[in-house]
Parts: structure tokens; sequence; C-alpha cells
């Protein structure tokens, strides 16, 4: 199954830290080799996986570049010898020559001898390196200019909080589907989403979700869609598991804060806020505040010692949340016990939003309902050790935008920046999805066990998704040259980078999606008709002559 | 294999050195081609130079060559005598030998002997001898020899007895880039001349 593996170059310079350089071989086309690459170097007792991390032009003269060669049989004849091409490449990781079943790849703390030889990796190798495609173990996409499976190590995926960066159009929504959807399918982690643009849950896109099915149409029963917004036409064909309302008496002030920016108030307001909620109870003061006039102002001016224009607009902000059909002063049923039965039954949830998909309904709701539940999980996980019994189910939460909880204004105070920074120690993990992460805190940043990194056009993004990383130079060309599609996948749940070609969805639906949700017929259908054309026409390219 | 034959002999050796011979011939038509390959047979060794000089002179003692301003015909028709006096003597720079045991590429451990014939190479000693192109390392570690123009014409020869095999002249290119590296202007003169060919 694996081919002779082709040598590319010899090894003639480098070191551990700095990497190593190989002079490309004569008969390897430099405009074949590219950036991110995954390279074995054979040493005479070890193997040495290595990344591409750079090629240049070199000569062994002077003079040739002053006087270059002009005609092609010149070029050709000073190739190699007067002009060579240099390959640097990054050691990763180390196995032995013949690995027993035991020896697994482990960090390089060494570097193979001059002159050996550097090749492309096989199938073999990436399959040593990555694992075998399993449950646990989904593929999500295969090296670039390879077609091999890369695994995501999904055990140790849970253990972190994990973050999808690429700016818009890169492919993370779509990854990041693929990802949740073998988080699911492997029930490793229960996983909370909230989905700010109704592209995990529930998909819109076509009549039955047979082009671009999302979660629900794929994975049926295992999902249960929470909204905001019952009535979108969205849901002519499902229904939701549960119509989400929350109280005004949840809404902390520390929420409306984060949403400042939406609501459009500042420091003064916050601090009015306060005093309202000092006076008429932490619980009551936004229900009774938004219900007023403006002409009972005047006593509550009096009575509080705020000033009265400041008091107006901050009433004219907040009551931008009555714009809100689904914050309201009293609820049918409380979210939170909803999702904790689900959580129960093992179900995972996607929250959406319909025709509510402002940033103010999404930072309110998914910080509301993730503190309360992170509130509960604390108590619980506490409870249960001194109990000596298990703790709630481990739980993913994914958000989007999340620069928006977790910049470093506020990431110190938020439910988000906790989660991230006390790393899985009551069972809740964050996937944060995000175009600029150069909004989130470093401190958060550096926390993030797995990072999967696609197209990021701004210098400052790229630095943000490389804090606290090892080998930041060389990651950084990677990024650097990512295309759509291709993603940078580094950290805990990953034995070493590497930069995939995302699995195309289609074949992910086909994988996940076959007995299970409103699709799978339609997919086994197609199916059966592809099996059909194959056993009567083969499966070779019909030839007439 | 050695090879011999008296019919197309081309010179007779008048002095030997390590690394060079120069021989005398009389009554040619044709000088030896500058670059051209050339067999001594000295004994059971077969020697082998690179012709890199040709030099023509009158050894008549009683009279001083002159310019007489006659063409080729007239002039032999005027003096008929002239051809016997007239001597051409070539210098070829050694580059091998061959003991019976196939050619090597390399000096011989001694020099033809005086008075030994030469003759032009044959075609399958051209091959041989060309085939490795270490002869181009030999011409160059000699002092005081055209090297640029002498592995230029050697090589556009060796070319042409393999009927135009530009493989072959990739490879005389690359050993010359390879042996000059050093001196890029030298190699790139020498590419030059060589390139022109095809
Ligand atoms: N792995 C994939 N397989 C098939 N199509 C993809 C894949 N990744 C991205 N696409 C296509 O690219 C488009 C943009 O991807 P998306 O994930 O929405 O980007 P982003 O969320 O980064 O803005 C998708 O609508 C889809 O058509
Ligand atoms: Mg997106």
């Amino acid at each position: 199954m694996s081919g002779k593996a082709q040598e590319i170059g010899k090894l003639i310079a480098g070191s551990l830290l700095s990497g190593l350089e190989a002079k490309l071989a004569e008969n390897v086309n430099v405009e074949g080799v590219s950036v991110g690459r995954l390279v074995v170097v054979d040493g005479v007792q070890n193997k040495f996986f290595c990344l591409l991390k750079d090629v240049s032009l070199e000569a062994t003269n002077e003079d040739i570049l002053l006087n270059p060669p002009s005609d092609d049989f010149a070029k050709l004849v000073h190739a190699g010898i007067n002009t060579f091409y240099k390959v640097s490449i990054q050691p990763m990781l180390i196995t032995a020559q013949n690995p027993t079943e035991e020896d697994r790849p482990r960090p390089s703390t060494t570097v193979p001898p001059h002159f050996s030889p550097v090749c492309e990796a096989t199938e073999d190798d990436v399959a040593l390196i990555f694992g075998k495609p399993g449950i646990t173990n989904p593929e999500i996409g295969s090296p670039i200019f390879m077609e091999v499976p890369v695994c995501l190590n999904l055990e140790r995926f849970c253990k972190r909080s994990n973050a999808i960066f690429g700016k818009s159009g890169s492919g993370k929504s779509v990854l990041a589907r693929m990802v949740l959807g073998y988080l699911v399918k492997s029930d490793m982690a229960i996983n909370l989403i909230f989905d700010m643009h109704g592209e995990y849950g529930w998909s819109a896109t076509s009549e039955a979700g047979i082009d671009d099915p999302s979660l629900k149409q794929l994975l049926g029963g295992k999902i249960a869609i929470f909204t905001v917004d019952p009535k979108s036409p969205l849901y002519h064909r499902i229904r939701p598991d549960f119509d989400v309302q929350i109280p005004y008496s949840q809404i902390e002030i520390a929420d409306l804060e984060l949403a400042a920016g939406e609501l459009g108030f500042t420091q003064a307001g916050i601090e009015t806020m306060y005093r309202l909620s000092d006076k008429w109870g932490e619980d009551k003061w936004l229900a009774k505040f938004l219900t007023m006039d403006t002409d009972e102002f005047a006593g509550v001016v009096e009575d509080l010692k705020v000033n009265d224009q400041a008091l107006g607009k901050l009433h004219r902000c907040l009551s931008r949340l009555k714009r809100l059909p689904f914050i309201r002063n009293s609820v049918a049923d409380d979210t939170v016990t909803r999702i904790m039965d689900f959580i129960q039954d093992g179900k995972h949830i996607v929250f959406q939003f319909g025709r509510y998909n402002s940033m103010l309904a999404y930072i309110l709701v998914a910080n509301i309902l993730t503190r309360r539940l992170h509130k509960l999980y604390v108590d619980k996980t506490d409870s249960a050790r001194a109990d000596g019994i298990e703790g709630p189910k481990p739980l993913v939460v994914t958000i989007e935008e999340a620069h928006k909880f977790l910049d470093p204004q506020v990431a110190k105070q938020t439910t988000f920046g906790i989660i991230a920074r006390e790393m899985r120690k009551y069972n809740m993990v964050l996937l944060l999805i995000d175009q600029r992460p150069s909004g989130i805190d470093d401190e958060i940043l550096s926390q993030v066990g797995t990072r999967i990194v696609g197209d990021l056009g701004d210098e400052r993004d790229i630095n943000a998704v490389l804090t606290g990383l090892p080998s930041q130079s060389t990651l950084k060309v990677l990024i650097n040259n990512l295309e759509p599609r291709q993603f940078l996948l580094t950290g805990f749940a990953l034995p070493m980078p590497v930069v995939i070609d995302a699995k195309d969805y289609g074949r992910f639906c086909h994988e996940v999606g076959i007995g299970v949700g409103a699709i799978g017929d339609e997919i086994e259908r197609r199916k059966a008709r592809d099996d059909l054309n194959e056993q009567v026409y083969g499966n070779d390219e019909i030839v007439f002559d | 294999m050695t090879y011999s034959g008296t019919t197309d002999r081309i010179g007779e050796i008048i002095e030997v050195y390590t690394t060079r011979f120069l021989a005398q011939s009389s009554g040619l038509e044709d000088l030896p081609h500058f670059g051209s390959f050339v067999r001594a047979d000295s004994q059971d060794t077969n020697i082998y130079g690179l012709v890199y000089n040709v030099h023509e002179v009158n050894t008549d003692p009683n009279r001083r060559p002159m310019a007489l301003g006659l063409e080729r015909e007239e002039l032999l028709r005027q003096h008929p005598y002239l051809p016997e006096f007239l001597k051409i003597e070539f210098d070829a720079a050694v580059i091998g030998f061959s003991d019976g045991a196939g050619i090597r590429a390399y000096l011989p451990p001694f020099p033809p002997r005086i008075h030994s014939f030469v003759y032009p190479c044959e075609s399958q000693e051209i091959l041989d001898l060309t085939e490795d192109l270490d002869f181009i390392r030999s011409i160059n570690a000699l002092p005081g020899l055209p090297v640029e123009e002498l592995v230029a014409a050697s090589i556009r020869l060796a070319y042409a007895e393999r009927g135009g095999d530009r493989a072959f002249l990739v490879r005389a290119g690359q050993t010359i880039a390879q042996l000059l590296k050093d001196e890029y202007e030298k190699a790139r003169s020498i590419i030059r001349r060589i390139s022109d060919v095809g």
C-alpha cells in the first residue's frame, strides 16, 4: 500500500534547535517542493519526522550570481554544482528504524548524521505518527500533497480547551462541524454549541439539507435543538426540542457589561446599574427599571443620587433588551434545568438564534447559560469528589466570536475566561471558534490545548495563535502559506504539528450520516445508485475503441 | 585490446615528457586537428594524447622560408621539392593509456618511447577515453595549455563521435562546472564553447 519513499535530498547542516538543512537532489523539481510537507530523515538507527519549513536558492560562488548563465544549457549544467536548492526542515519526532509495537514516536532529542537521505513521508510514516482512523481517532484530513488520513485523538482533545481559528471563508465552520460531529459520534464528551449563524444544528441551506446537511440532519436523535426563535421558518420541518426563554432576573450586570458595546453604555452606566441593583435587589432591578416610564425618573435620581441624563441614557440602552422576545419577566421552563436533563440523557445541545442572531442576543444567551451551568458543574464536581463518585459528564462548550467573551479587558472575570483557565478541573472545556484571535487574551490563548489554524490574513492574528508555542518561526511560515480549507493542526491532541487539507465535507457526511438522521436514507439511496453503476459499468473509466 | 596500424600514421615521436610528447610528420596533406585524440604505440602500451599545439616549419637548411605570394597549386609547380622540406610538428598532452586491460584515463607509469609512431584514435577509443570525462581533469591540471579551447575542442569531437548525444554534452558540462566551480568565468567560457554544437 505504501510506495517506496522518494528521496528529495541529503542532509548537509543544521541543529536540533534551529532546524536542519538539506541539499535538494538535482532530479527533484523545486517548484514541487512546498512548505508544510511532512518529510522523514533516515538516520542510522532512527527515523526523524520533520516539517519542511523553507526552500532557498543557493550558489557556491558569488560570480555566478553576478554573471548568471544565459542559456538553458548553461543553467542545466550549473544546476546542482554552482547553484542548488536548500530545504530547511524542523525535526519534530523520532522513532526507531524498525519500531516494535510499543515504540511510539517521541520528541526528537538529537539530529541524524551528515548526508542522511531526506525523503517524502510515506503512508506508513503518517499512520505511525497519527494513528489509524477509528471512532475516537477520526480522520479530519490528509497532510497536504498526500492521500493519507490525519487523525485527531479525541480523548486528548477533550482534556483541554481547544480552538479553531481562521478568517472568514477559510473553512473553519465546516471543519468545526466535522470535529463536533465526530465528538458527538464518539460520545467522548457532551457538546453544547452556541450556534450563532445556524451552521451546526439544523441547516436551512436547502430544503432537506441534502447538499449541506448539518449535525441534526446527520445525527438525528443525538442532537437536541434549543432555540430562542421557535417561530423561525427554519423549523417548518422539525420541531426544536426546547424554546429558550431567559428571565430578567437571571441577567447579571456582568452579562450586560460584556455586551456594553452592543448596548451602547459606558463605565458611568455600569456604576448606575450597581446602584440600582443595590437598591432594588440583584434579581429585580432590571425588570423594574425597564418597566419604568421616563417621568418616574425624577424619584430615582433623587433617591440614588445619580445623574438624570445618565439614567435616561442607560434606560434607552437597556431598552434594546425589550426587542429580544425570549427575554421575559417570567419564563415557562428553566433552560439550565433542561440542559442538565438532556445532558443526563447523553444528548448534545445546539443553541440556535434564528432571526435573533445579533451579537447582543448571542453574548447574553451564551454567557448567562454557561455561567449558570458552570456554577452547577463546579458544585456537582466538588460534591462528587467529596463523595468519591463520578462527576457530571464532561462537557465541551463551543462558542463562536470567542474574542467577544475573552478579550483581555474582560477575560479575567467572564465565565468563559474562567473555564479556559481552569483546564477541565470541573469537567468543562471550551471549543473556541474565531476569526480574530488577536482579540483574545494572551493568557487564555496559551492555555488552548489544541489549535486548528486556518488561513489568517492579519499578522497580529497569526502572532496571537502562536502564543506560547514552540517552533514559532516554523509554524508562522506554515500559517502564512495556508490556502482555504487547509489547516495547521498543533498541540495536545496531535503528536506533531501538521498541515492538512481538511476532509471533504461530503465524505464526512457519508461516514457519519448513514443510518441516522433525516439525511441517512437519501445518502443510502444515492450510494446504492452509485454502487449499482459501479457493478454495471465497473470502477474503471469506460474506454471505447 | 591494443590498437596498431601503419597505414594512417600521422607522426613519429621526437621528444617525450611524462605529461606530453612531441611528434613530427612529413608529407601530410592535412594538419592534425587541434583537440583531436591520438595514440602512440609504444612497446606493449598504447599511450593516448590530445593534440594541443600544431606547428609547421620549413627545414631546408639552405633557405630561409619567406612569403612567396603564390596560390598553393602554383607554389608546388614552381617549387616541386618544397614538401620534402616542410615538417609538421605537434604536441600532445598525455591523457591516458591502455595496457591490454582496457583504457585508463590517467597518466601512464612511463611516457611513450621516442620514435614511436602516432596514429589518430579509432572511434571506439575516443568513446572509451571520454566515457568518464576524467581527461578534462588531467588537462586542466597541466600548466601552460590553452585549457579552455582544448577542453571545448575535445568535447565537441567526442560529442560528434557519439552521433550528437546530448546527454553526453550535459554530463561534460556538469563535469566542467564541478571541476571549475571556483573558477566560474573559466567554466562559463568552456560551456559556452561546447553549447555551440547543438
Ligand atoms: N472541508 C470542506 N469540504 C467541502 N467544502 C468546504 C470545506 N471547507 C469549506 N468548504 C466550502 O467553503 C465554504 C466556506 O467555508 P466555511 O467553513 O463556512 O468558512 P468560514 O467559517 O471559515 O468562514 C463552505 O460553505 C463550503 O462550501
Ligand atoms: Mg463560519
